[in-house]
């Protein structure tokens, strides 16, 4: 029988799951290794807070170490952790002051009677390469993504931001793929045209300079 | 010929590749004759790819990793 060398290479999700049932030496360590940077940024990603993210990251991984090896699925696995990750920071967002709602019904352009556009729509999607690497986009960028209501922002992260499949979305959040699909893209919406809003902003004051 | 507000009612759809192949026929016919659509869905997509490209690189800062490091060795299970 071989042993894995804990200190070296990447463990497949499966092979890791198997480990932790086998009480394997230096699986926790692994486990911490693989899992601790996914549940760090989804936190931060919902909280925008670094010590709130760590004591997610934390409170998460002390799960996982007690309550990994019993765990039988493999892609199952992956889902628990995002959930238990989101639940543990919607914990901390309740302890904070509520913000004000905002609103997410203006995310369409302007329509004429017929439905069809009428306002000049500025494509600033060629000029993103040049803009994406300033800190002020960057700050935009999370600002924007802040602003988002709960449910539209957790989708977004997870799908978008994330890549996982609908379904899986679906699976984690224990809503219908419906639902995972509408808010998603209400949620491109609204991000669209805050994104909109700033390139309009940033190029007029390209041009006044 | 439909409208600017079907087309982008279908516009999830469609980059997902789910749309029938008559409705994705409809919104390509619109697209060729109107530049604004052709630039709302350019938006759309790179507010995804913009956005992405921003929170993913939300690395953990150096100072919580020795802490989550120093947390992991105090707080892993002892085995065998
Ligand atoms: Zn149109």
């Amino acid at each position: 029988m071989e042993f894995p060398d804990p200190t070296k290479g990447t463990l497949t999700e499966e092979q890791l799951v198997k480990d932790l049932q086998a009480g394997e030496m230096g699986s926790f360590e692994q486990l911490a290794n693989l899992y601790q940077k996914k549940i760090y940024t989804l936190s931060f990603n919902l909280t925008r807070n670094i010590s709130d993210s760590q004591d997610v990251t934390q409170e998460v991984l002390l799960i996982l170490f007690r309550k990994g090896h019993t765990f039988q699925g493999k892609s199952a696995f992956s889902s628990w952790v995002y959930r238990i990750t989101i639940n543990a920071s919607y914990m901390k967002l309740r302890s904070r002051k509520k913000e004000p709602k905002v609103s997410i019904e203006d995310v369409l352009p302007a329509f004429n009677q017929g439905g069809f556009q009428y306002e000049k729509i500025q494509d600033w999607s060629e000029n993103t390469e040049s803009l994406l690497f300033g800190n002020e986009t960057r700050n935009i960028i999370q600002k924007a993504v802040d602003l988002l209501p709960d449910k539209e922002k957790v989708v977004f992260i997870l799908r978008d931001v994330e890549g996982l499949s609908s379904n899986k979305v679906g699976n984690i959040l224990e809503i219908s793929i419906p639902a995972v699909k509408s808010r998603l893209h209400r949620a491109r919406l609204f991000l669209r045209k805050k994104l909109s809003n700033y390139f309009w902003e940033y190029k007029a004051r390209k041009e006044r300079k | 010929m439909i409208c600017c507000k079907e087309c982008i009612e279908l516009l999830y759809s469609y980059l997902e590749g789910e749309l029938s192949a008559e409705n994705e026929t409809a919104l390509e016919d619109h697209f060729a004759d109107c530049p604004p659509c052709i630039a709302f869905v350019n938006t759309y997509r790179s507010t995804t790819l913009l956005c992405k490209n921003t929170l993913k690189t939300n690395d953990i800062p150096d100072t919580v990793k020795i802490k989550l490091k120093e947390f992991v060795d105090k707080n892993k299970p002892d085995v065998l």
